[in-house]
């Protein structure tokens, strides 16, 4: 048992990493990475809407009917997103500010939604919430990467602190919407150099 | 009439919804391989879009706004556009089979498309009039049709171009998106 | 929050309710298993299978578009539930590669190049420029680019080459190839394949019977790879030792090379490859597609049913087949004598094609041993007619019932069922056995004819004479034959029918009786018809007569009396009726080729036939239209391939084919014709101008 948690776990963090491996739920990935900060955020939220989901979804699996699934995950999973919306209102406004219309669009995001099909609809709900942890992490750290890299190129900083000396020319480019779709390019070849066999 | 102008222009190239607001970058990537394939998809988002961006605009002034309950906006829109999208799938099914193969097979992609959720959300948050948000409805449509046809002309050719294995597929994909992208980002001196 | 959970609910269930009369309302019908193949999948709508939605995707699996394993969410264990759905077995399912159909030829170097731009799909969008050919490889390499496996490489001669090792048959080549060369097929496709009219042909393969790839056997040839030119062969033609034997090779009357000096020798190559591969003392491997679990009954072991079961076997169906004799090889066997094609080579050629799984019956006739409801009974899904024409015509003149008068057929087949290896001069058992006499008179102008001509000379007969009621210009035998026979000895007597066989007081056969005729008027055939000379009756002393007149499917399986086998009908011929193109019959799950459709042919026609019927029933097993070929080029030359004068070549006459001296012939039913020397083939090959081939012109300025 623990063992496959251990599987089901890792295997967000590696062999299936979103968004690099599974090739989904890339608009949060280019949207929200323009500092570390940023991206931490919103992989954060993503994974509590993730795991609560993963759980309801399994624990429910015997219940709901095949048919309508679809929509049944649909409602529970804007369900969370009103709650991780709600939360974040009152405890991280600037935060909140800042991702703007991206919280809510957690409910569109591919990857909860296809892991709650693929996953949680399938299995128990202890191994439910280590599939949702790790693809959750692994989404995270993707963010975190991928936001530390634009923050650091485009504006000289991490999480605020100056990385450059002063004469640091900052590659506005890299935190402009270009940027984003290049940059996320590159990272997904670098991947596919170091994945593959 | 002017304003509306503006709005359109500014949906469209400014604020694209791909290339710079980063909604339905999904289907931009899954679609775009065949042009055939790709001006289907912005048909068939262009006529939900208007749809949809009507609809959620009443929900939200006609029962969210008077109910005080605006907290559920994301739960009753997605539960109003999955539902949209579903009937006018059997409707054109049985009613219109010609639109239907056209458009069709493009619905039901379009529920979980962030653009569609998107745009109905910007319109409400930006606190449109009724007449305008049809306009950016529409203008965003139009964006993003204009965004993907012109990917996936540039992405037939690519299919025959010499590129790096590791830089395949998405990848490169994804480095001429961007770069269609800084074509746009000139457009942001206009409005 | 009361208003919230109101409104919550409220909300719910009017979309709920509008949407299930909704379903009803519009309900149109759809295949059950996209539904299925749909709630397989992950329902994340993603796109990432490159279809629009997940209900795209599963009309794509639905309609054979896409693989099961499309869905990039829901993983192998999805796959297997959508293959599950659809019947398939995610595992065996036949693997595609790409496959090159204009491969090889004299290519200019100059190609013609639109401001610089490499690529074929501008070239073809812009114009030929220097290009000839409008069908074939334009040769700049799109698919090679577009290859994400490496298994593309531009080869040589300047098209593109395959390496079947890296192919995985993903389909980029063919998206790529603005001029549809390069496809996609398994190799059942490629087995199945027939000339269409949009194909890089060259004439000689648009001419054979069997649509062999001629080229490129022979350009094989040419650069001494042996074993693929035979593989060339066998993608067409499973009987490649005997039709290089005895193959009257249509194909070379159409060969370009004939405008300029003489065609090349085309059977002659083909031949060589063959023998080659028997000398090599091992076989060539051949592979067979994945089990289909469907059988099929092929009732005659002849040419077209050895061919039809052959090619069943590759794409994965069961054969059985069922031979009246007690050996395979139909007409091969025990109408071709010894000296054309030695049991020896034919035992070795069928040993190959059984040995691929067929299961065979011998000594069971059709329609007395078993009948069409005991085939049915067994379980076969489809049943193939090749029962052959053994039924000879019979003269039709007073006295014919002699002892002393035989047929021609019946004749060949009973002397090869006594020679086994052939015999020595002087060993007249046969020839008692037979009861056959010293002189004998053949009736006939065809290949039978000269067969049972010469099959007498080497029985040890004195004088053998062939009767003929036109000239030797209108003899339907094939001319080396005819030669060879005049060589051995045989005296031809023409422009004499038959018109009564005297016999003695014993009831023995003493002399035929025949009219002198003079050609009068062409007749439908274009020959001059004979027509008799009043009184002009002549006696020829001979004591054994054999007719061989031509022949006729014996029919006789139609008195069984079943009312399945009833509804088969048969043309006034008693040849079996069929869709000429498709090769069904008037029972949908019974086809036919060979000479029980045609009536009396080629053995390369029966094996083209064969194959052609395989087509046919790999169609009706799999449960789709049993169609023609589309734009079919069967018994059609495609126009522009047609060339009335040929320049720039050097004429060199074609190699000639090796013979054993006719004082060593006669002793004995050793074989006659030799294979080529390799040095000789070798030449021979080099003669091939690659028709179809030169793809541009270098001479060519104006575009």
């Amino acid at each position: 048992m623990a063992q496959s948690m251990v599987k089901e776990f890792t295997k967000g963090l590696w062999a299936e990493l979103p968004p690099f491996r599974l090739v989904l739920g890339l608009c949060p990935v280019l949207a929200v990475t323009k500092s570390v900060e940023n991206g931490i955020g919103m992989g954060v939220a993503t994974t509590f809407v993730l795991v609560c989901s993963n759980l309801l979804v399994s624990l429910l699996r015997n219940i709901i009917p095949v048919k309508v699934r679809i929509a049944c995950f649909i409602v529970i999973i804007a369900t969370f997103v009103t709650v991780v919306e709600l939360v974040m209102q009152a405890y991280t406004y600037p935060l909140f500010l800042k991702l703007g219309i991206f919280i809510p669009l957690i409910v569109v995001n591919c990857i909860v939604l296809g892991r709650a099909e693929a996953f949680a609809f399938k299995n128990s709900p202890t191994l439910s919430i280590a599939d949702g942890l790790g693809m959750g992490i692994g989404f995270t750290l993707s963010l975190g990467a991928l936001g530390a890299i634009r923050e650091c190129l485009g504006n000289g900083t991490i999480l605020g602190n100056t990385v450059f000396g002063p004469g640091f020319q900052p590659f506005t480019f890299m935190v402009e919407a270009p940027g984003a779709f290049v940059c996320l390019g590159l990272m997904l070849c670098l991947m596919n150099l170091i994945g593959k066999k | 009439m002017g304003d509306y102008f503006v709005l359109a222009i500014s949906c469209i190239f400014v604020n694209n919804i791909l290339l710079a607001q980063f909604l339905g970058n999904c289907p931009f990537l899954g679609t775009s391989k065949k042009m055939e394939t790709a001006t289907g998809m912005a048909m068939a988002v262009i006529f939900v879009l208007v749809l949809a961006g009507i609809i959620t605009w009443i929900t939200d002034t006609y029962l969210l706004k008077p109910l005080n309950i605006e907290f559920l906006r994301t739960l009753s829109f997605i539960l109003v556009i999955a539902s949209l999208v579903q009937f006018v799938e059997m409707f054109l099914k049985k009613s219109i089979p010609a639109l239907y193969a056209g458009l069709g097979i493009f619905l039901p992609l379009i529920t979980t498309n962030c653009a569609v959720m998107g745009v109905c959300l910007i319109n409400i948050n930006e606190e449109y009039t009724f007449m305008q948000s049809l306009v950016s409805s529409f203008s965003y449509a139009v964006g993003f049709g204009l965004a993907l046809i012109l990917f996936a002309g540039i992405r037939e050719r690519i299919i025959i171009a010499r590129v790096p294995k590791p830089l395949q597929d998405t990848s490169i994909g994804l480095v001429t998106a961007g770069m269609i992208a800084i074509c746009f980002f000139a457009f942001k001196g206009m409005v | 929050m009361t208003e919230a959970i109101l409104f919550m609910l409220g909300i719910g269930g009017v979309c709920g309710i509008l949407l299930s009369f909704a379903s009803k309302i519009f309900y149109v019908y759809e295949d059950p298993r996209v539904s299925l193949v749909e709630s397989n999948m992950a329902g994340a709508n993603c796109g990432g299978c490159g279809y629009a939605g997940c209900s795209a995707a599963a009309q794509a699996v639905v309609k054979g578009e896409a693989l099961p394993s499309i869905c990039i969410v829901s993983g192998a264990e999805g796959a297997a539930k959508v293959a599950a759905v659809m019947g398939m077995d995610p595992g065996t399912a036949e693997s595609r590669q790409a496959y090159n159909m204009c491969d090889g030829g004299v290519r200019a170097a100059n190609k013609y190049h639109y401001l610089g731009v490499t690529s074929c799909g501008a070239i073809s969008l812009v114009f030929g420029g220097q290009r000839d050919c409008h069908v074939g490889c334009l040769g700049l390499g799109d698919c090679v680019k577009s290859c994400n496996f490496g298994a593309l490489t531009m080869g040589k001669q300047g098209f593109p080459v395959v390496d079947e090792n890296k192919c995985v048959g993903c389909g980029a080549c063919n998206k790529a190839c603005p001029k549809d060369i390069i496809e996609v097929k398994s190799m059942s496709d490629k087995l199945l394949k027939f000339n269409q009219i949009n194909d890089p042909l060259a004439p000689c393969s648009q001419t054979c019977p069997a649509e062999i790839d001629i080229p490129q056997y022979i350009s094989h040839i040419k650069n001494g790879d042996y074993l693929p030119a035979v593989q060339t062969i066998r993608m067409r033609n499973p009987l490649l030792l005997s039709c290089g034997r005895v193959c009257p090779h249509p194909c070379e009357s159409d060969c370009r090379r004939g405008i300029a000096d003489e065609p090349v020798s085309i059977n002659q190559l083909k031949r060589f490859a063959a023998d080659y591969e028997m000398n090599s003392g091992s076989r060539v491997p051949i592979k067979c597609a994945p089990d289909t679990g469907k059988k099929v009954a092929i009732i005659g072991g002849g040419p077209a049913g050895l061919s039809c079961a052959y090619f069943l076997r590759r794409v994965g169906h069961h054969p059985a087949v069922f031979e009246a004799m007690p050996e395979l090889g139909g007409m091969l066997r025990y109408g071709i004598p010894e000296y054309r094609l030695p049991k020896k080579v034919l035992d070795w050629e069928i040993e190959g094609i059984t040995k691929l799984g067929i299961e065979t019956h011998t000594n069971v006739k059709f329609g007395t041993d078993f009948g069409l409801g005991s085939l049915v009974a067994a379980g076969y899904d489809a049943v193939f007619i090749g029962i052959g024409a053994w039924k000879d015509h019979a003269l039709g003149v007073p006295g014919e019932e002699i002892k002393g008068c035989l047929n021609g057929i019946k004749f060949l087949s009973t002397v090869s069922a006594l020679v086994s290896s052939g015999i020595s001069k002087g060993d007249t058992s046969i020839r008692e056995k037979m009861k056959l006499g010293k002189r004998a008179a053949v009736v006939g102008g065809g290949n039978t004819a000269v067969d049972c001509a010469r099959t007498m000379l080497r029985l040890g007969l004195e004088k053998v004479y062939m009767v003929y009621r036109r000239t030797r210009k209108e003899m339907p035998a094939n001319e080396v034959e005819i030669v060879a026979s005049e060589h051995e000895g045989i005296e031809f007597v023409f422009l004499a029918a038959p018109s009564r066989v005297v016999g003695n007081e014993n009831g023995e056969v003493t002399h035929l009786e025949y009219l002198r005729m003079e050609l009068g008027e062409p007749d439908a055939s274009g020959r001059r018809r004979p027509v008799p000379v009043k009184g002009s009756e002549t006696l020829l002393a001979v004591d054994t007569i054999v007719t061989a007149i031509g022949q006729a499917p014996d029919a006789s399986f139609k008195e069984e009396t079943s009312r399945r086998i009833s509804e088969l009908t048969l043309t006034r011929w008693s040849t079996i009726d069929n869709n000429a193109a498709t090769l069904q019959s008037s029972i949908p799950y019974i086809f036919t080729a060979g000479d029980a459709a045609t009536g009396p042919a080629l053995v390369v026609d029966a094996i083209g036939g064969g194959r052609r019927a395989a087509r046919s029933i790999d169609l009706f097993l799999k449960g789709e239209k049993v169609e023609p070929v589309k734009d079919s080029l069967q018994k059609k030359r495609i126009p522009e391939s047609v060339f009335k004068t040929i320049s720039g070549v050097q004429p060199i006459k074609r190699a000639e084919m090796p013979e054993l001296p006719v004082n060593r012939r006669l002793d004995s039913f050793v074989e006659v014709d030799l294979v080529l020397p390799e040095v000789e083939a070798l030449a021979e090959a080099n003669r091939c101008l690659r028709c179809c081939r030169i793809c541009y012109n270098p001479d060519k300025t104006s575009v």
